[in-house]
């Protein structure tokens, strides 16, 4: 894609999202709906930079942020390891994969309950609930990664001596990455929203909590800018990840 | 042996569910506190919940929001992914906007439109709605992205109007992707009924189980557990089985589906 293509891509990119912020605007200002219910853009955007600057916010972002690193590191560990082990070995495939069939279209966020009781209301429930969210497609794309290995690598580096053992860290794996990484991207969004969830459902702190307080209190200011800070959140994990895949797979024939 | 093996990779499911409840069952018996029940005790809570009318109707309510969230959301995501994927211009468009959606969780939305709409259903329809679009708009996308131009030179030879080619042409080839954003979609529709209702806490089946919790019925707070989880896994089993009807002649690329909030 040429440099033009690409900014005009970008500019109409944009328009949609100045349209929505355009008719936000508008729909307050012309007075259809009272700032009570919508305020205007600029007042949240104001909110939003302020609470941004103020010690407490910051506290409840990395609340948020050390839930959602602790339950997706999880998921990340989890999932490539028994992705990996299922995708090499067909006994624990044969045992792991009608457990992830069950498993999988469970709705998690109905676990929270359970999880509440067991490990209490603070950090781990929710960091396991964010766990059990992004545990999924992270195992499914690793799983599914690491089966479509060809098989001419593995038999050519059998043939230039790799030890058996070491062809799943050597062969299997490294071929599986681009797989794996699309895996923790969807796992990565999702533990951003899942993490929200927990927090809005019940806790002390975090983003989450900040808009069940608002809510309660009525101030329509107070929670869109919960909602915008893990949207931005959201985007610079997003793009961070994708720094990292582009870091990983330089040398990738085409991703 | 072939049918013995069949038999057994058909129950392969329900076993691992009896593994499960069996793993429960053993982890119950050995944490032995109040608050984690049984497997046993909570199967047997059940009928209790459905027999009462007043739940029953409750779940029901539930779940007609639910087919409506998802059947206006799917009608509504598979012309715009459609279109997305067959035209660059409305691709890039929407795309950027649809990344900033992306990461809101769309139940965290509940509070404010319950502040425009009331705590109706209409309210709650709409945030079902909002989880089940971006799949759906997404596998859309990626299915018409693939479509084989020369079928569609083809088509245009043929003399196909632009809406032809897309109904007659693109629609068909993106189906297996469509279905399969549809069947993420249906898990993220029962995922985001139950969540709004455990933050609205109005009515439903959410609100049953973080009632039960509050007043301490463990056993009810479990035995709703095993109903929804049983929803989710029934529900994508038939849309599977639907699915394998549809689109015979496609191997399906996932058959597991990727679920989340």
């Amino acid at each position: 894609m040429n440099l033009r293509a690409a900014t005009t891509d970008v500019l109409l990119g944009i328009v949609p999202i100045a349209l929505l912020i355009a008719l936000w605007q508008a729909i307050s200002s012309f007075g259809y709906a009272p700032p009570a219910l919508l305020p205007p853009p600029g007042i949240v955007f104001l909110r939003l930079v302020q609470q941004l600057l103020t010690s407490t916010f910051q506290q409840e972002i990395a609340a948020t942020l050390f839930r959602l690193f602790a339950g997706f590191s999880i998921a990340v560990i989890l999932g490539v390891t028994i992705g990996l082990a299922a995708a090499a070995s067909p006994a624990i495939n044969a045992v792991v994969r009608p457990i992830v069939r069950v498993l999988a279209p469970l709705p998690k966020v109905a676990l929270y309950p359970a999880l509440l009781l067991l490990l209490g209301f603070g950090h781990q429930s929710k960091i396991m609930l964010v766990a059990a969210d992004a545990l999924f497609p992270i195992l499914l794309s690793t799983y599914y990664g690491a089966s479509m290995v060809e098989q001419k690598l593995i038999w050519s580096a059998m043939a230039a001596g790799t030890p058996r053992g070491q062809i799943l860290f050597k062969v299997v794996l490294p071929a599986a990455v681009p797989s794996i990484l699309t895996g923790c991207r969807i796992g990565l969004v999702i533990s951003c929203i899942v993490v929200f969830l927990a927090e809005m459902i019940t806790s002390t702190d975090g983003l989450g909590h900040v808009l069940v307080t608002a809510a309660r209190t009525f101030q329509a200011v107070d929670m869109f800018v919960p909602l915008i800070t893990i949207s931005l959140l959201g985007l610079i994990l997003n793009g961070l990840l994708e720094g990292l895949r582009t870091y990983l797979l330089r040398g990738f024939p085409e991703v | 042996m072939m049918s013995g093996r069949a038999l057994l990779s058909r129950s392969a499911p329900w076993l691992a569910c009896l593994g499960l409840l069996g793993v429960w069952q053993i982890g119950a018996l050995v944490l032995n506190t109040d608050s984690f029940p049984t497997a046993w005790e909570a199967v047997r809570a059940i009928p209790s919940i459905l027999g009462d009318k007043e739940s029953l109707i409750n779940i029901l309510a539930s779940l007609r929001r639910m087919a409506i969230g998802f059947g206006v959301g799917v009608m509504f995501s598979i012309p715009l992914g459609l279109m997305m994927g067959r035209s660059r211009g409305v691709a890039s468009f929407f795309n950027p906007l649809l990344m900033v959606i992306y990461p809101v969780p769309k139940a965290a939305l509940m509070p404010i439109i319950m502040l425009w709409l009331g705590v109706g259903d209409v309210a709650k329809t709409l945030v079902i709605f909002l989880g089940v679009s971006l799949p759906v708009i997404y596998h859309s996308f990626q299915g018409a992205k693939a479509v084989e131009e020369k079928m569609l030179w083809s088509g245009a030879a043929m003399g196909l109007s632009a809406a032809q080619r897309m109904i007659r042409i693109v629609l068909p080839a993106a189906l297996p992707e469509i279905l399969t954003g549809c069947r993420t979609g249906l898990v993220l529709a029962l995922i985001t009924m139950v969540t709004s209702e455990m933050i609205a806490r109005q009515s439903g089946a959410g609100n049953i189980l973080f009632n039960a919790l509050d007043m301490g019925q463990y056993d009810t707070v479990y035995a709703m557990i095993i109903i929804i989880g049983a929803m989710g896994i029934g529900l994508d089993a038939a849309f599977e089985k639907m699915r394998g009807r549809l689109v015979k002649w496609s191997e399906p690329g996932f058959d597991i589906p990727l679920s989340f909030a």
